[in-house]
């Protein structure tokens, strides 16, 4: 029987997609373009300066990047760079347009002789950081070579990661624990994932992620014959050997270790699932499944007893009832929430002796857990201003909202676009993560069918916990928002990440190689 | 082993967690959006007036609330209040926050509401902002004065007054008049900071005097012997008395201290039995005591909250009055739990110990009275236009609830004309009005708590009032006269 994906190689045409392609990159560029002048057209009513600088270079950059990945990788997936490009551009818009409204701030702080604000948007800076995750798209797709010429020049293929499964996975760890380390490791908002490296913050989660999609993809390619296939059948759930279990707890540990650490129950939430999906795809059993969500529910469930962990409690109890917390509220031992906020006297009491989080020192005067949930409260608010056309972009006010142009991005375009926007940019999402999916099928060789998998869901992973929290579906954790969040590891990752796919898909659509048979002449002899 | 049938199903799997966001998202944006713009921590719905002209308030055909433009950038709309003081406990203010009709109308006077975008689809649609609508309320501005005047006359130095004036037929209400008050416009968005200082300091108040608190709805105060109206009527549904019935007026010992309650004469009706009309008008405490003792406090707590007591009375949507009560316990500042014993039950007969009202609560017991039983649920805003002059909303009367009988409010009210004909309030006979008096002591350094209580005119009333003055003196004395005129204001139209 045929798999799926000789299926689908099947029905390939093996056409090069190139105009398709472009026409979906002016497409996004349209949009991109019309975003900025509707910014500029609904607050100064004229078409601003920014459409030139950032939408001509945004549009600029698109067009080498296009023009790359037709030359080096033409039977690419004519899809994955202009979506990636419209996320990116829509991203850029909605941080300029916060910009103006938040430099006038930055002006104060600056003649003040202050620092840069930190919770300000920086909309040059983006424009920078698109420049540098094109550029690495562009360098990325231009350095990995197809995967069948193994003696190309340069001969570095997205293959080629297998043979350093390990080391990737070390470089991994370290990645994830730098900012751990002191001196280096910096605390942003309240989350400790950023190390400083000269003048720029970086999260090397961002990029420790894919490098684990690529060890988990090396790791399981050696050893899925064998957890898939020995193990004690148990009614309808076939359990694996002790042995086979080893992996899967060490990155259990692992991840609970981020969670404790770095008090970072996103990240933690990614790798795990990220991990058991991709022993998913290389074992189909779906007990590894049961086990894995089995294990993290029982992670979970430790760091709501333990008492230094009270806060991921509390994250759920905000997520359930979040109104109490708005503006800071104490978690009594008790389960009573008390109110700590500005207005309350034992606040006022700290803040007159100058303590640096007043409320947070009241709190411990009660014995309880303080939290605030205003950060997520004020996004929904955003998105119920929204409502379902949205206030149009430039006339709403995302600016009210805490970290509106990164961790609640999504809230903040869904005040201007709306209910309308917001599922536009999840189709657009949901369509990278198809389309790397559909990748993944076509690719012929299993670590590369891993790869291009994990790669994908990763991604989809990484837009539900953070989407899924500012929207309050799921409990609130600190994630970027793929392509649309301010700053630069994220986006440089993300791109990298599109990279890939792209290449792979060129790979896993090309005509197979055709056999030389074109020896004729040397075989005709003249008989005359 | 191929691997695609997996990456289908993870594919599949991922697509789900799209359709989840996806349908949290029509959740929040779809069937959520209208609570949230209007959750009361919502600053936005504050703040944005500063970028569009909000709608007017108006009273009786005069403009008391306006928006102008300031010709700055931040805020661009202004806010001006006319006679700010004298309106405030309706108007309430606005500046990132809001109270009263300002908060409770804020989406109509914003122009967000959906009766106003649905109407004009298409402004919305284009992005054009739609503009606010406009306010009338059911106050009748000259006796909102009148009221107010009397109550900063009649109100001792550093203390409080209320007045409330309702229709008895529909609930609207004519008069909310609260002393002390602020003015709004010291508060309003064009004052910037200045503005925001001044709301924290009239926040804080001097003494028992929050500015930001009106003493019309919003604060509670010992009724005294006005709530002796609760007390009979109550006593008629349970004890089966009537207006005729003897009841006994001599001296009453308390059965836990064993202290007597003293009547404030021992003379006349208060000598020893009389009927409950003659007991009521001469305000003997004795007999209301030992009714309350008769029925116990969980009765009179019941009986109370047929009228009203026990619950926020809401008046608008989002605009609701203070809670008044005849509470069967309390807790102290520890958090224990006391019980309001036999002792505590009689001085609740007599609206003492620990019962509450608010000035409005006390305007809806003289409206059942008045109206055969029936209260009217209390409004303030009467209609909404749209600057087409298109109406948005027209107050339709509801009722609130049925306290008594007609033939026991018809008793109640005979009861409460012999006060004035000849009982405690002979000083008020001949100026259209009847009610109860109430003189209720607030412990010691405290001036009473001084209550007229009742309706006007007195044969066929239309009107139900209640005032409230903390001074020396009494209900007759001081409450008395200052109900009079702002009656004699109300009944000139």
């Amino acid at each position: 029987m045929q798999s799926i994906g000789d299926q689908i190689r099947a029905h390939l045409p093996y056409q090069r997609r190139n105009a398709a392609s472009l026409a979906l990159l002016a497409f996004a560029m349209v949009l991109t373009l019309s975003a900025f002048a509707e910014v500029g057209l609904a607050r100064d009513g004229n078409i601003p300066g920014g459409l030139f600088v950032y939408g001509g270079g945004l549009a600029v950059l698109a067009f080498i990047a296009y023009l790359i990945q037709a030359k080096f990788t033409p039977y690419a997936d004519p899809l994955l760079l202009p979506l990636a490009v419209a996320l990116n551009g829509i991203g850029l818009a909605m941080i300029y347009r916060l910009d103006l409204d938040t430099s006038h701030d930055r002006k104060v702080a600056a003649a003040a002789g202050k620092k840069l604000l930190p919770d300000a948007a920086d909309a040059p800076g983006q424009l920078m950081w698109t420049f540098i995750g094109i550029a690495l798209f562009v360098g990325a797709v231009m350095i990995m070579r197809d995967t069948d010429k193994p003696d190309a020049p340069l001969s570095f293929t997205p293959k080629t990661a297998q043979r350093y499964t390990y080391l990737i996975g070390l470089t991994a760890v370290v990645l994830l624990l730098l900012p751990i380390v002191p001196g280096i490791g910096a605390e942003i908002n309240g989350a400790r994932v950023w190390i400083h490296l000269g003048p720029f913050s970086v999260q090397p989660g961002e990029f420790a992620k894919l490098l684990l999609v690529v060890f988990f993809a090396g790791y399981l390619v050696n050893k899925r014959q064998a957890m898939s296939l020995i193990g004690k059948k148990v009614g309808p759930i076939s359990l694996p050997r002790a042995r086979d279990l080893g992996p899967i707890m060490v990155i259990w540990f692992f991840c609970l270790g981020v969670l404790f650490m770095q008090k970072d129950l996103g990240t933690a939430l990614l790798f795990f699932g990220l991990f058991v999906s991709m022993l998913y795809i290389a074992t189909q059993r779906v007990s590894w499944v049961v086990i894995g969500v089995g294990l993290l529910s029982v992670g979970i469930f430790i760091a709501t007893l333990l008492p230094f962990m009270g806060h991921v409690n509390q994250r759920i109890d905000i997520w359930q009832n979040p109104k109490p917390y708005f503006d800071g509220g104490c978690l009594l031992e008790s389960g009573k929430v008390v109110p700590v906020n500005p207005d309350t006297t034992i606040y006022k009491k700290y803040k007159a002796q100058g303590t640096i989080s007043p409320g947070f020192s009241a709190c411990a005067e009660l014995g309880g857990e303080y939290s605030d949930s205003a950060q997520l409260m004020k996004g929904l608010f955003a998105l119920g201003q929204g409502g379902v056309l949205g206030t149009g972009l430039g006339q709403g006010e995302p600016w009210r909202t805490p970290l509106s142009f990164s961790d609640f991005i999504f809230d903040s375009l869904g005040e201007e676009l709306g209910l309308t926007g917001l599922m536009v940019l999840l189709l657009i999402y949901a369509l990278i993560v198809q389309r790397g999916m559909k990748t993944a099928v076509a690719a012929r060789d299993p670590f590369l069918k891993l790869f291009a998998g994990g790669v994908s869901f990763v991604l989809a992973l990484q837009v539900f916990v953070i989407v899924g929290g500012v929207t309050r579906l799921i409990p609130l954790t600190g994630l970027t928002t793929p392509f649309l969040s301010q700053g630069g590891s994220s986006l440089m990752a993300n791109w990298i990440l599109i990279a890939i796919l792209v290449r792979m898909s060129h790979d896993a659509r090309k005509p197979a190689p055709q056999a030389i048979q074109d020896e004729g002449m040397t075989q005709i002899v003249s008989t005359r | 082993m191929n691997m695609d049938k997996p990456v289908r199903r993870v594919a599949i799997f991922a697509l789900l967690l799209f359709f989840g966001l996806m349908a949290q998202v029509n959740y929040v944006q779809g069937s959520q959006a209208e609570d949230l713009r209007t959750d009361a921590r919502n600053s936005r719905q504050y703040a944005d007036v500063f970028n569009s002209p909000r709608g007017q308030i108006s009273a009786g055909g005069e403009v008391l609330v306006t928006s102008k433009e300031t010709g700055k950038d931040n805020p661009k709309y202004g806010r001006t209040y006319k006679d700010g003081a004298v309106f405030a406990p309706i108007t309430g203010y606005f500046n990132g926050n809001a109270t009263q009709v300002e908060r409770a109308y804020n989406s109509l006077l914003g122009g967000k509401d959906t009766r106003i975008t649905q109407q004009r689809w298409f402004d919305t649609f284009i992005g054009k902002k739609a503009e606010g609508a406009n306010v009338e309320l059911t106050i009748d501005p000259q006796a909102q004065r009148t009221a107010y005047e009397q109550l900063k006359a009649g109100t001792a130095q550093g203390r409080r007054g209320g007045a409330v004036v309702i229709d008895v037929k529909t609930g609207a209400v004519k008069v909310a008049a609260s002393w002390p008050s602020f003015d709004p416009n010291e508060v309003a968005p064009q004052t910037g900071e200045k503005g925001g200082k001044r709301l924290e300091q009239l926040d804080k108040g001097d003494g028992v005097v929050k500015p930001l608190v009106d003493n019309a709805l919003s604060q509670t105060f010992p009724p005294g012997s006005s709530f002796k109206a609760v007390v009979s009527a109550i006593g008629m549904q349970k004890l089966g008395l009537n207006s005729s019935s003897t009841v006994d007026t001599g001296q009453l010992i308390l059965p836990e201290s064993g202290r007597p309650l003293p009547n404030s004469h021992d003379t006349g009706n208060c000598g020893g039995a009389a009927p409950l009309r003659g007991a009521f008008a001469e305000s003997c405490n004795t007999s209301f005591a030992k009714m309350a003792l008769s029925m116990g406090i969980q009765e009179l707590h019941d009986g109370a909250t047929r009228f009203g007591f026990g619950k926020h009375v809401q008046l608008e949507p989002d605009m609701y009055a203070a809670e008044s009560d005849v509470p069967v316990s309390i807790k102290d500042a520890k958090g224990n739990t006391i019980e309001t014993g036999k002792d505590g039950t009689a001085r609740s007969g007599i609206g003492q110990e620990n019962v509450r009202a608010t000035p409005l609560q006390m305007a809806l017991v003289a409206c059942s009275i008045a109206n055969d039983g029936k209260i009217m649920n209390p409004y303030v805003v009467q209609k909404v236009r749209a600057k087409d002059q298109s109406e948005l909303y027209n107050a339709s009367p509801k009722e609130f609830g049925e306290a008594m009988s007609g033939d026991q409010a018809g008793q109640l009210e005979d009861m409460m004309r012999a006060v004035v004909s000849e009982g405690t309030a002979k000083n008020l006979a001949g100026r259209r009005i009847a009610g109860k008096t109430g003189t209720a002591e607030q412990g010691p350094g405290n001036p009473n708590a001084n209550w007229f209580v009742g309706f006007s005119p007195v044969e066929n009333p239309r009107y139900a009032f209640a005032v409230m003055v903390e001074a020396p003196g009494s209900g007759a004395a001081n409450a008395g006269p200052v109900a009079a005129a702002i009656m004699a204001k109300v009944l000139q139209k």
